[in-house]
C-alpha cells in the first residue's frame, strides 16, 4: 500500500503536493523478495525444526512465465553499500547467506531475470526419504518457512484481497482453505499418502492448484507454466502424522536409461 | 470495501450451499467406466460420445486430465480419472474410493 501511495504522490506535480522535488533514480521491484523477510523465514525454520528435525533448508527458483530460461540464473543479495553474490545450482537451488549489512540495510534478493518471471519456493529435506517421495513434515514447515519468508509470487488483486485476511503462515498453513501450492520434479496423476498401513490417494481437487484455474485466471497463480506439477496436501490434518510419506504417480513414467544401441 | 465483504458473504453462502453437492466432473456408473475406457486405445472423442463432457484440465503439455464421479452410495462418490496424451489417446486411468 505504501508503494501505492507513494507512486501516487510521485505523479502530483510538485506544486500541488506542496513540496520539493525530488528526483528518484530507481525503485525497488516490488516482487522482489525482501532479505529481511527470507532471514525470518530462516528463523521460522530454526524455531520450528520439530516438523523435521533432521532437514536442510534451501530455497528454490522455478518458472513463473512461458518461456523463461531458467539455466544460468545469478543471484545477489543487494543492499545500498552491500552486494553478496548467492551461488545458484544447477537446478536453481541456493542457500541464503547471513549477512548484518544486508539486514541493516534491509537489502532485497534480486535474481538475473525479471522477477515476475520466476515464483520462488522454501525447499526443506529429510534425509532418507525415498526418491519421488516427499515427507508431509518438511512440507508442513516448507509451508511456514516459504509464507513467512513471502516467496509466494501470486499476483491478481483478488489474490491480493485475499492475503490481507488469510496470508499469514498459520492462515495459510494450518486450515484446510489455506491453499499452499507445492510443485512436484514432473508432472503428477496421482498424488498418494502412505502412514503405516493407512494409504489415501488424494482428491482430483487437491492436485493442479484444485482444477479451477480458467486461462483468464491462470496469470495471476504463480502455477501458472507449472500446474501440471501443483498440489495441495493436508498440511492442516493431524491425524496424518509429519513421518507421512507423499508419493507420486506421474503423467509420463521414468524412461530407463539404455545402452546406446539398445531398443527399449 | 463494502464490495469485497459481499464477495466474502456471497463465497461462504455459496459453500454452505454446495456442501453436500456431488463432486464436480459427469456422473457416469463404475461399471461403464471400466468397460469403456481402455488405456492406449480409448480416444478423447470416444469419451465424449459415450459420456458427454466432465470435469477437465488442459495443460500446456497438451495433455489433458478429465475427471467422472462415480455413484457408490450413500451420497459418495468414487473418481474416475483418465489422462490423455497430446495425440488425443488415453495413457493412464486411475479410480480414488471416497
Amino acid at each position: 500500500m505504501s508503494g501505492l501511495l507513494m507512486a501516487t504522490a510521485a505523479s502530483l506535480p510538485a506544486h500541488a503536493a506542496g513540496q520539493n522535488t525530488v528526483t528518484v533514480k530507481s525503485t525497488r521491484d516490488p516482487v522482489d523478495k525482501s532479505y529481511r523477510k527470507m532471514i525470518r523465514g530462516m528463523e521460522r525454520f530454526e524455531r520450528e525444526r520439530a516438523f523435521a528435525p533432521n532437514a536442510s533448508l534451501r530455497f528454490q527458483l522455478l518458472p513463473r512465465l512461458p518461456n523463461v530460461d531458467m539455466r544460468g540464473i545469478t543471484l545477489r543479495v543487494a543492499g545500498d553499500t552491500v552486494s553478496v553474490p548467492v551461488p545458484v545450482d544447477e537446478n536453481n537451488f541456493f542457500v541464503l547467506p547471513r549477512n548484518p549489512q544486508a539486514l541493516q540495510e534491509d537489502a532485497a534478493v534480486l535474481a538475473s531475470r525479471k522477477t515476475a518471471s520466476m515464483t520462488w519456493r522454501a525447499r526443506i529435506e529429510t534425509p532418507g526419504v525415498p526418491a519421488g517421495m516427499r515427507r508431509l513434515g518438511d512440507l508442513r514447515l516448507e509451508c511456514r518457512v516459504g509464507k513467512e519468508a513471502g516467496l509466494v509470487s501470486n499476483s491478481s488483486p483478488l489474490f491480493g484481497w485475499i492475503s490481507d485476511a488469510l496470508d499469514s503462515p498459520e492462515g495459510v498453513c494450518t486450515s484446510p482453505d489455506g491453499n499452499y501450492l507445492f510443485f512436484a520434479e514432473r508432472p503428477i496423476f496421482a498424488v498418494t499418502l502412505r502412514a503405516g498401513e493407512r494409504v489415501e490417494t488424494l482428491p482430483f481437487s487437491m492436485l493442479y492448484a484444485g482444477g479451477e484455474q480458467t486461462p483468464d485466471m491462470l496469470p495471476f497463480c504463480d502455477c501458472q507454466v507449472l500446474l501440471d506439477r501443483t498440489y495441495y496436501v493436508p498440511l492442516w490434518d493431524a491425524s496424518w502424522p509429519d513421518d507421512t510419506l507423499v508419493e507420486f504417480t506421474y503423467m509420463v513414467d521414468a524412461m530407463i536409461d539404455m545402452p546406446a544401441g539398445v531398443a527399449p | 470495501m463494502k464490495a469485497a465483504y459481499l464477495i466474502l458473504c456471497a463465497a461462504l453462502l455459496a459453500g454452505c450451499a454446495t456442501q453436500n453437492a456431488a463432486p464436480p466432473g459427469a456422473q457416469v456408473a463404475a461399471e461403464r467406466l471400466q468397460q469403456t475406457v481402455v488405456a492406449g486405445q480409448t480416444t478423447k472423442a470416444q469419451l465424449l460420445a459415450a459420456f458427454g463432457p466432465t470435469k477437465s484440465v488442459r495443460f500446456d503439455s497438451g495433455f489433458e486430465a478429465w475427471v467422472y464421479q462415480s455413484p457408490v452410495g450413500a451420497g459418495q462418490f468414487a473418481e474416475f480419472v483418465v489422462l490423455i496424451d497430446p495425440s488425443g489417446v488415453v495413457t493412464k486411468t486411475r479410480t480414488r474410493a471416497p
